[in-house]
């Protein structure tokens, strides 16, 4: 992983001392393991890890010597000065570092043949590279019970471990779940939990990929592969609007693990995944994965293979005037596919719209000094505006703790209560009133000396008021950077693109439209799922399903195409930082599907219409080329490490305005990230969901006569919910409902308007 | 105990720790003296009142001999086996006590959960040595084993403390 901290050579405080007879420079003040690092010299370590904080010198396993100073130094926590004589590789640094292996192997069991670390083991690597390679230890080793489920991902075997803290300092500075600690003392310290509960937390895979030895191993990784027998892949997370950076391990074409990077992204995730980004991909392994083509008819299902799947779309589209509903996660080929598809004569004037939070109206917000997550570590003030970013965005979270560990302040408004608010002030608001918090923000933004000001695109939309402020606001503080707090996986990157996400529910009750094709878009279980099923009713013509889970849609579609999941398919999502990041396969999928953008230039092929491109790579030129925001951008370009889109024309597309009023309860939708459909249907996250309800305020039950865990649904102009229990939380504003979008069977959906993520509603107790 | 009772005991003593993790100690000092072991409550108590996750308070309390993270006997009995002490015999008595006890050489408590038997690190009564220290009572000694048998016969006779102080 990623050991060593990058190192400024350009820096302009540069102080120059020699190392190993060699002159060298680093800035003043970087710790010298960091600095011979980049000065190509690789000083052993093992507790040393940057991103955990402050140094702790644990494991002394750094040890050099340092002219001038008494005995041997910690090379992790001595920082560089000016005229330093180092020596790495003299007799008595490489003394102690076979002096310290030889300690550390003391009490390790050495069964690397058996291990998952094996082959991938800094501490293997290290013993080859520094050790001693003979032991004189004779005398019985340690032995515990092995191993021991930590949770029901990780496994601990205690012996393996080397005490450096690694794990500890993450659960407690880093995720700050305080959970990880270091009980006994001497030989029988071990890494634990309170009285041995299981570490469930939603960041807790972050410790398999930091231990530095054996000791702590993904349980679904558990004797699957072989460092050998893998490759690795770097792809993109597409669970949420963060694109974190990953890397995918694949065995004989099949995804087995999902890590962070050997190369964090320091501008995205750093390195760090939440639990769903990393175990969640066992779902497109579930029952309900759709694996080959249905056609529905009269007399029954009949399951065709892709070709005949193919070609009966082709057939079912031909003459009729088609609209295209694509999903918040359909990436950027799939887009510009559809789009080029509706206007080169292929369907002719097909209409494409897309699913999803409708913000057109926070252009102004979006126009100001945009920042990445990376920038949130530098600021001396965050700033969050509404949205829930711990359930929504996971990663924020990190971010977000790690700014307040380098001393940020953070304040901000909202009406939902969220896990980040102990972090520092938050006022509530009411639902519509985000306006009347930021008030009180104003002075500490135009005070700050670097803020940054995360921003719920959702709440805002749904908020005119707020974003009228937000962008005086900005426009006030100079030094002030914005980042949105996105609703849809890609919903930058089709807005980019002009996708819309109104014109085809219009076409369709018109009756404008003749066929449908939804890619990876179930509009029947999505915001406004009532009134989508009212059209769906009443739409007489083939609905073509290009899907990879079963799903209202596909049990309603007349043809079902199987499709890949975002690990099995190459393709270009845009992050909510604007950042396009490329997607890579890191598995095979079923042998009758094919990825979305196959599907779409196939389909075109039997119309008759072949398309200028054929792979994914040339249908990105393809698209981008005639779009602002991509002007000059390449997938070379976007590489390993994405590249941050330019500018594009807003629509006008703008939900309606909810205000809270004293009469009218308000709903708001949180999608948590562990609390949805997909998170619902994996195996290894099973332990981690949690459970959809409506969570309100004492009062606001009260007043609606409903007891906690009494069952109410919710009503509004547009349809109704499923029934959910009720669950009281004092920290909600009163009058104020948040409710689960995205849970398994859409319970809330049906409550919601179509691209908006808050209704006025009323409850009522089943 | 709850962690109002916790907060009472460390309340007026605050000032005396600059670090506030240091109040730690103390607060599992005073919550073992309900049960004479810290349970799962006790130890939300102490974290609640001193501000520490239960699980820090946990590594704190596994870390000393002192505090126990288990049930043990009506009283405590820790015998010094350090080197002045082993020199005069504490082995003989060591030996001895467990035997009677009914326990492993490892120490442990007795079958009539009376008394629990714990070797000891030097208790700083080298000059009466072979020592014995009756939870945390004044070290006695010097001790035979036939002596320090009648100590824990007379211990295990006498009514249980009020408070368990270890």
């Amino acid at each position: 992983m990623a050991d060593y901290a990058p190192v400024d050579l350009a820096a302009d405080n540069l102080v120059t001392f020699e190392l190993n007879g060699r002159t060298v420079s680093a800035p003043a003040g970087t710790m010298l393991v960091d600095a011979a690092y980049a000065a190509g010299v690789e000083i052993p370590i093992f507790c040393y890890e940057p991103r955990l904080g402050p140094p702790i010198g644990a494991c002394r396993m750094c040890l050099v010597e340092i002219e001038g100073m008494r005995g041997l130094q910690t090379a992790c926590s001595t920082p560089v000065t000016e005229d330093m004589v180092v020596r790495t590789n003299s007799p008595m640094a490489k003394d102690a570092q076979d002096g310290v292996l030889e300690m550390l192997l003391a009490q390790h069991p050495l069964d690397c043949p058996v291990c998952d670390k094996g082959g991938e083991c800094p501490l293997q690597d290290r013993t080859f590279k520094f050790g001693p390679g003979k032991s004189r230890f004779i005398e019985p080793k340690r032995h515990f019970p092995k191993p021991i489920e930590l949770s029901s991902r990780i496994a601990l075997d205690r012996e393996r471990c080397i005490s450096c803290f690694r794990c500890v300092r993450f659960s407690q500075d880093v995720a700050q779940d305080g959970q990880l600690t270091m009980q006994e003392r001497g030989a029988r310290s071990e890494i634990t939990t309170f009285t041995g509960d299981a570490y469930e937390a939603r960041f807790s895979g972050n410790i398999t990929d930091i231990c530095p030895v054996g000791a702590l191993t993904s349980i679904p990784y558990r004797f699957v592969a072989r460092p050998w027998d893998i490759t690795n892949t770097p792809s993109v997370c597409g669970s949420c609007p963060v694109g974190c950076n990953t890397e995918l391990t694949t065995r004989d074409g099949e995804l087995k693990r999902i890590t962070g990077r050997d190369t964090p992204n320091v501008a995205v995730e750093e390195g760090w995944l939440c639990d769903k980004g990393r175990w969640g991909y066992d779902i497109a392994m579930s029952p309900n994965r759709l694996s080959a083509p249905v056609v529905r008819e009269a007399v029954g299902d009949r399951t065709v293979s892709i070709e005949d799947g193919v070609a009966a779309a082709a057939s079912l589209l031909t003459g009729r005037r088609v609209g295209i509903l694509l999903g918040g996660a359909v990436t950027l080929e799939e887009a510009g596919i559809a789009l080029d598809l509706a206007t080169n004569g292929t369907l002719d004037n097909a209409v494409v719209a897309r699913l999803g939070v409708a913000s057109g109206n926070c252009a102004p917000v979006r126009a100001a000094t945009g920042a990445q997550l990376g920038d949130i570590d530098a600021a001396d003030l965050v700033v969050i505006v509404g949205g829930d970013p711990a359930a929504q965005q996971p990663i924020v979270e990190l971010r977000v703790r790690k700014a307040r560990r380098f001393g940020a302040r953070v304040i901000g408004c909202g009406a939902r209560p969220h896990a980040l608010e102990s972090l520092g002030d938050f006022t509530r608001t009411a639902p519509g009133h985000l306006a009347d918090g930021m008030m009180g923000l104003a002075d500490a933004i135009s005070n700050a000396a670097r803020p940054v000001v995360l921003w719920d695109e959702a709440d805002l939309a749904s908020d005119p008021g707020a974003i009228a402020a937000l962008t005086a606001l900005l426009a006030a503080s100079p030094h002030a950077t914005q980042l949105m707090l996105g609703a849809d996986v890609n919903g930058v990157g089709l807005s980019a693109l002009g996708v819309s996400t109104t014109g085809l529910f219009e076409a369709i009750a018109a009756d404008e439209v003749d066929a449908v094709i939804c890619v990876h878009a179930d509009p029947l279980e999505a915001a406004g799922s009532i009134a989508w099923q009212a059209v769906f009713d009443g739409f007489r013509g083939p609905v073509i399903a290009i899907a990879t889970y079963a799903s209202a849609m596909t049990e309603r579609a007349d043809l079902v195409l199987p499709a890949l999941t975002m690990w099995e398919q190459e393709g270009t999502l845009v992050s909510m930082t604007h950042r396009a990041q490329r997607l890579r396969p890191g598995a095979a999928g079923p042998a009758q599907a094919a990825a979305g953008w196959e599907l779409l230039i196939a389909i075109a092929h039997h119309l008759g219409h072949p398309p200028a491109y054929r792979t994914a790579a040339s249908a990105f030129t393809h698209t981008v080329a005639s779009h602002p925001a991509f002007f000059g951008m390449t997938t070379d370009l976007i590489g390993t490490d994405g590249v941050v889109i330019g500018a594009w024309p807003a629509d006008d597309v703008s939900p309606a305005a909810i205000v809270a009023d004293p009469d009218h309860l308000v709903l708001v939708a949180t999608r948590d990230t562990f609390g949805d459909d997909m998170t619902a249907r994996s195996h290894a996250l099973r332990t981690a969901v949690s459970a959809p309800v409506l969570r309100m305020h004492p009062a606001t039950a009260q007043a609606l006569w409903l007891n906690e865990h009494d069952h109410a649904v919710l009503i509004s102009d547009v349809g109704s919910s499923s029934a959910l229990p009720v669950l009281c939380d004092a920290r909600v504003a009163e009058g104020l409902i948040v409710g689960p979008l995205g849970a398994p069977g859409s319970p809330i959906e049906g409550a919601l308007s179509r691209n908006q993520h808050q209704a006025i509603v009323r409850v009522e107790r089943t | 105990m709850n962690a109002d009772q916790v907060r009472a005991h460390i309340d007026p003593i605050r000032h005396e720790y600059a670090e506030a993790r240091s109040l730690i100690l103390p607060a599992l000092k005073f919550a073992q003296t309900e049960k004479g072991h810290l349970t799962r409550e006790d130890l939300e108590a102490v974290g609640e009142a001193t501000g520490f996750s239960a699980a820090y308070v946990e590594s704190v309390a596994s870390f000393y001999d002192r505090l126990y993270l288990a049930p043990t006997g009506a009283r405590v009995v820790s015998v010094c086996v350090t080197l002045s002490c082993m020199l005069r015999g504490a082995d003989e008595v060591w030996d001895h006590l467990c035997e009677r006890e009914g326990v492993s050489h490892h120490g442990g408590t007795s079958e009539d959960g009376r008394i629990t038997i714990q070797e000891a690190q030097c208790l700083g009564y080298c000059d009466r040595a072979p020592c014995i220290q009756a939870d945390a009572e004044e070290t006695k000694g010097p001790f035979t084993p036939g002596s320090a048998a009648a100590f824990v016969d007379a211990l295990r006779a006498a009514p249980d403390p009020h408070e368990f102080w270890r």
